[in-house]
């Protein structure tokens, strides 16, 4: 909420109305930055990105040329929430949608045209002028009310743009670690899948010349089918999760080909301990903040409500009636409604009841968000645990395996195709150790979403990324 | 070499559950001295110092057990305990034998001694002393349950009868039997004829050894017990080749070797360059007119066989089991036949995952024993051994008897590589060769072929190609 409409709508009820009108006609204008410095002001402080909304040829030959910059090295995540937050056009959509909700506003803050009343009676002789020039006094007392209303949905909208902006730049992140993953994993399943080809075509040769049969055969060339198949998922995969980065950060034409890097950033060396969390989020997080402003409002429009209920439909005019057999008449006109059936009592119930609701949804939000952000967080801290296990204990340990596989190959213990199926063995392990490291980022993605709003928790997918155990690959000597 | 150490000194160094206190103090300086034998070399012969004399044996890669003489009877002291046997250099297993090896220290007694054997057991559980093939009291045979309680561990039990008849026997437990003789609890017992017997020659060289088997998997210590018959490790005293050592012989010597098995399958023992004869089985001294000459001898399943031959033709004599994969080491019985498969291109593509990985068995699998490759920790590979001429390429039971003009007697040691006369070692023809005639009709008159196949098949004879690109 700006100030100065704020001290308009103050000023509205303390001035003689004459003033009062002037006041209101004053600062019914629209503002210079259309209600996009809040936006812009979320943007810089909690992501540390840059938005432009893109109302100009300049503000979008700005974007155009920060994207094109960006796209000409590898991309990082956070060069791919930068692209996202400049280029994005459903973004741009809803950054209009602040300028629709500030005219709304401006509208509502306009001062109602006043009346004028002319008549011209005869009666014998007798012509009387009656000229009349009226305002609609109820929708100017009731004007600052409308006023807020407005503004309080205006303030919503600006929430509702700034929460799409967070939860773009929180799926463009996701997005992007999941690209990448998917681009390692197709490389790592290339791997399988030349180890499979290669035990295949060994087994063609050896069945060729007699070594083996064809069941053997078959089991090897099966290997290799599944290897294939795995192959083709996985660039199904990498190719649909590159398109969804690509679709979020807007891209087009031969913007698409920007690259990503090979891998994915490292894990942290420790997870972030933040025992303060809760208090944190409740401080932070936007839909807390929405649901807290939308009962203050309620309040202060239920506090209207009381004090307005009788004077509902006033009218004041000023009259000048001349004849031209007397004197003219000037003076003032007022019309009241006479609270006789309807006392008001009903729409205080309403706003008392609205106001309780508004109450209730803010509990809500405060409780999920606690526990939205506890879910968060320990997803963060189980992804950790996860992909460090993976780093340092089975990689390490299907290394060792692979390693000794060798040393049984070398002493005739285990024959080509036990090694190579431990080496596909082996390869699965790192792909694992892949995906846990991309879950570990998806989950902190998420706990920095589940810190400033609701989060898309993607927390089950934990539970995917299937492996192998270590010691499956043990070869019968 | 032989100690003479302290039993209970001994104690804290031995691995068993057992404790040394389990062993009364008391009870223990009654006994005789437990000898403990820390190498497993061939040990020189234990020529007797008291006692009747006799032509002492001598215990490929083993050694023959000290006695005291008590009151004219000869007493030994076994000690059943859980040892370290270096099976071959670098490669030592975790087994149970007696007095610090396994098999055990062989005992040599004469005809017509009375025998008093302590055994001490410092295993983990219990066990007992069946003497195979003796003649004794039956409450002497050591079968557990059936003859006698069996021995606790920490307690020692006393055996004693007579050695009535001379021959070759062995000792093994009688109790858990299958897991103590699959850990290698066993040994060789030798009776010696009193006097001069008809059946039985005098010799210059008595080599003894058992058959024994072991599944230990590459890189692990200790056998697997309830392996059946797929074992990977075929030994001689619990030794593989080149573990094993040679027999060392004089030219002209007449030499006896006598071989017991106590594996689960049978082992054909061929020499050779002489034939020699079945001298004695584990009845005693076969007769003279059952003798006949061989140069295998089958071996069966619990058996004695005890061969004689003069050793008269100089050089270095393979000597072994003619069961080809006996005479490897622990190899993977499930490798498939890489011979004649061309590993051109998947070379590379394995190369790439498999950095280390080397092409093996396209020609054979002689490359295993000329490239010397990393193995796991605790194996030998599965074909080793360097002869003058190139790898001898064997594992496992086989060995070398080496005579020699110039064996000084009573000399065991290694003589070194035969030196060949001239013009007496097989030589490349240089010269021109003519195309070998084939014959194309195969059964032409015996018994005709009526339904040939199809299609003829014809079996290409593939060449080995030593210099094929890889």
């Amino acid at each position: 909420m700006t100030t100065p409409r704020h001290a308009c709508a103050a000023a509205a009820r303390g001035l003689p109305l004459v003033l009062a009108s002037l006041a209101l006609a004053g600062c019914a204008s629209f503002s210079p930055d259309g209600g996009f410095d809040t936006v812009e002001q979320v943007a810089q402080e909690r992501l540390g990105k840059d938005v432009v909304w893109a109302r100009t040829a300049e503000n979008q030959n700005r974007i155009d040329t920060r994207v094109a910059e960006l796209l000409t090295r590898p991309l990082t995540v956070d060069d791919a929430v930068q692209v996202a937050l400049l280029n994005n056009k459903g973004l741009q959509a809803r950054f209009f949608e602040l300028g629709i909700g500030e005219a709304e506003l401006v509208q509502a803050s306009r001062l109602p045209n006043p009346g004028i009343s002319f008549g011209r009676l005869k009666r014998g002789d007798e012509i009387e002028l009656e000229r009349g020039y009226h305002l609609n006094l109820a929708r100017l007392l009731a004007m600052p009310l409308v006023r807020q209303v407005e503004e309080r949905r205006f303030a919503q909208t600006r929430g509702v743009v700034t929460l799409q902006l967070l939860s773009l730049a929180s799926e463009a992140r996701k997005a992007y670690f999941n690209a990448v993953a998917a681009e390692e994993t197709v490389r790592y399943r290339r791997q399988v899948q030349q180890a499979a080809e290669a035990g295949a075509e060994l087994a063609r040769r050896m069945a060729e010349v007699g070594n083996f049969n064809k069941l053997q055969r078959l089991r090897e060339q099966g290997f290799y089918a599944d290897a294939t198949l795995g192959m083709a998922r996985a660039e199904h995969a990498a190719l649909a999760s590159r398109e969804r980065l690509t679709r979020l950060m807007g891209l087009w034409g031969p913007q698409t080909r920007f690259q990503l890097p090979e891998r994915l950033p490292d894990l942290p060396e420790a997870p972030t301990d933040q025992p303060e969390i809760e208090r944190a989020a409740l401080a932070q997080r936007l839909d807390v903040q929405g649901a807290k402003l939308a009962a203050e409002q309620t309040a202060k429009s239920l506090g209207l409500t009381r004090t307005t209920r009788f004077v509902n439909v006033l009218e004041l005019g000023r009259a000048h009636n001349s004849s031209n057999e007397a004197p003219t008449q000037t003076g003032w006109e007022l019309g009241l409604e006479l609270p006789l059936f309807d006392w008001g009592g009903a729409r205080v119930a309403r706003a008392e009841a609205v106001y309780m609701q508004a109450l209730s949804r803010a509990a809500e939000t405060a409780v999920n968000a606690r526990s939205e952000v506890r879910e968060a967080y320990g997803a963060y801290r189980s992804a950790w645990d996860i992909a460090r296990h993976h780093r340092d204990e089975l990689v390490p340990l299907r290394q060792r395996i692979a390693e000794e596989n060798v040393l049984r190959y070398n002493g005739m213990l285990i024959g080509v195709f036990e090694l190579l199926a431990a080496a596909r063995s082996q390869i699965a392990g790192v792909n694992a150790c892949i995906e846990s490291l991309r879950d570990f980022w998806l989950a902190q993605a998420d706990l920095e979403m589940a810190l400033i709003g609701k989060p898309g928790l993607s927390g089950a997918a934990l539970a995917l990324g299937s492996s192998p155990a270590a010691g499956d690959v043990g070869a019968d000597h | 070499m032989v100690s003479r150490r302290n039993f209970l000194g001994r104690a804290g160094a031995v691995t068993a559950a057992v404790s040394a206190a389990a062993v009364s103090k008391v009870a223990m300086a009654a006994l005789p001295e437990p000898v403990t034998q820390h190498s497993p070399d061939t040990m020189p012969p234990l020529v007797p110092e008291r006692g009747r004399p006799y032509n002492p044996v001598v215990t490929l890669n083993g050694w023959t057990l000290p006695w005291r003489m008590n009151n004219g009877v000869k007493e030994f002291h076994l000690v059943a305990e859980p040892v370290v046997r270096e099976m071959a250099p670098g490669f030592k297993a975790h087994l149970w034998g007696y007095n610090g090896q396994s098999p055990g220290p062989t005992i040599e007694v004469v005809e017509g001694d009375r025998v008093r054997v302590f055994v001490t057991n410092k295993l983990p559980e219990h066990t007992t002393v069946h003497w195979h093939g003796q003649r004794l009291p039956n409450g002497m045979d050591g079968v557990g349950g059936l003859t006698q309680p069996a021995i606790q561990p920490g307690k020692t039990f006393v055996y004693e009868f007579v050695a009535r008849r001379p021959g070759t026997f062995m000792y093994h437990p009688h109790a858990d039997e299958m897991v103590q003789m699959a850990m290698g609890m066993m040994g060789f017992w030798i009776t010696h004829p009193k006097q001069k017997h008809p059946l039985i020659d005098e010799v210059d060289r008595d080599f003894v050894f058992l058959l024994n088997a072991y599944d230990i998997d590459p890189g692990a210590y200790t056998p697997k017990v309830m392996t059946m018959l797929d074992f990977n490790l075929w030994s001689w005293n619990s030794r593989v080749f080149p573990g094993i050592d040679t027999l060392n012989v004089r030219k002209n010597d007449k030499v006896r070797i006598r071989i017991g098995n106590l594996t689960m399958t049978n082992h054909p023992i061929h020499l050779h360059g002489h034939e020699f004869a079945v001298t004695g089985t584990d009845g005693g001294p076969t007769p003279k007119g059952t003798r006949w000459l061989e140069v295998t001898t089958d071996v069966a399943v619990g058996q004695m066989r005890q061969i004689e031959f003069r050793a008269d033709e100089e050089g270095d004599w393979a000597f072994h089991c003619h069961k080809s994969h006996h005479t490897m080491n622990a190899m993977g019985h499930g490798v498939p036949t890489m011979i004649g498969v061309d590993h051109r291109e998947v070379v590379s593509k394995i190369t790439q995952l498999v950095p280390d990985y080397m092409v093996m068995g396209e020609r054979g699998m002689a490359d295993m024993a000329e490239m010397p490759m990393p193995l796991p920790d605790n194996t030998v590979p599965m074909m080793s051994g360097a002869g003058p001429f190139g790898s001898v390429e064997m594992g496992g039971m086989f060995t070398v008897l080496k005579v020699r003009r110039d064996q000084k007697p009573g000399d065991y040691g290694d003589p070194g590589w035969f030196d060949h006369p001239a013009g007496t070692v097989a030589y490349e023809w240089t010269g021109a060769l003519a195309t070998p005639a084939r014959d194309r009709d195969p059964g032409r008159s015996a018994m005709p072929a009526r339904n040939r196949p199809a299609r003829e098949i014809e079996v290409q004879v593939r060449k080995p190609d030593r210099h094929g690109p890889h």
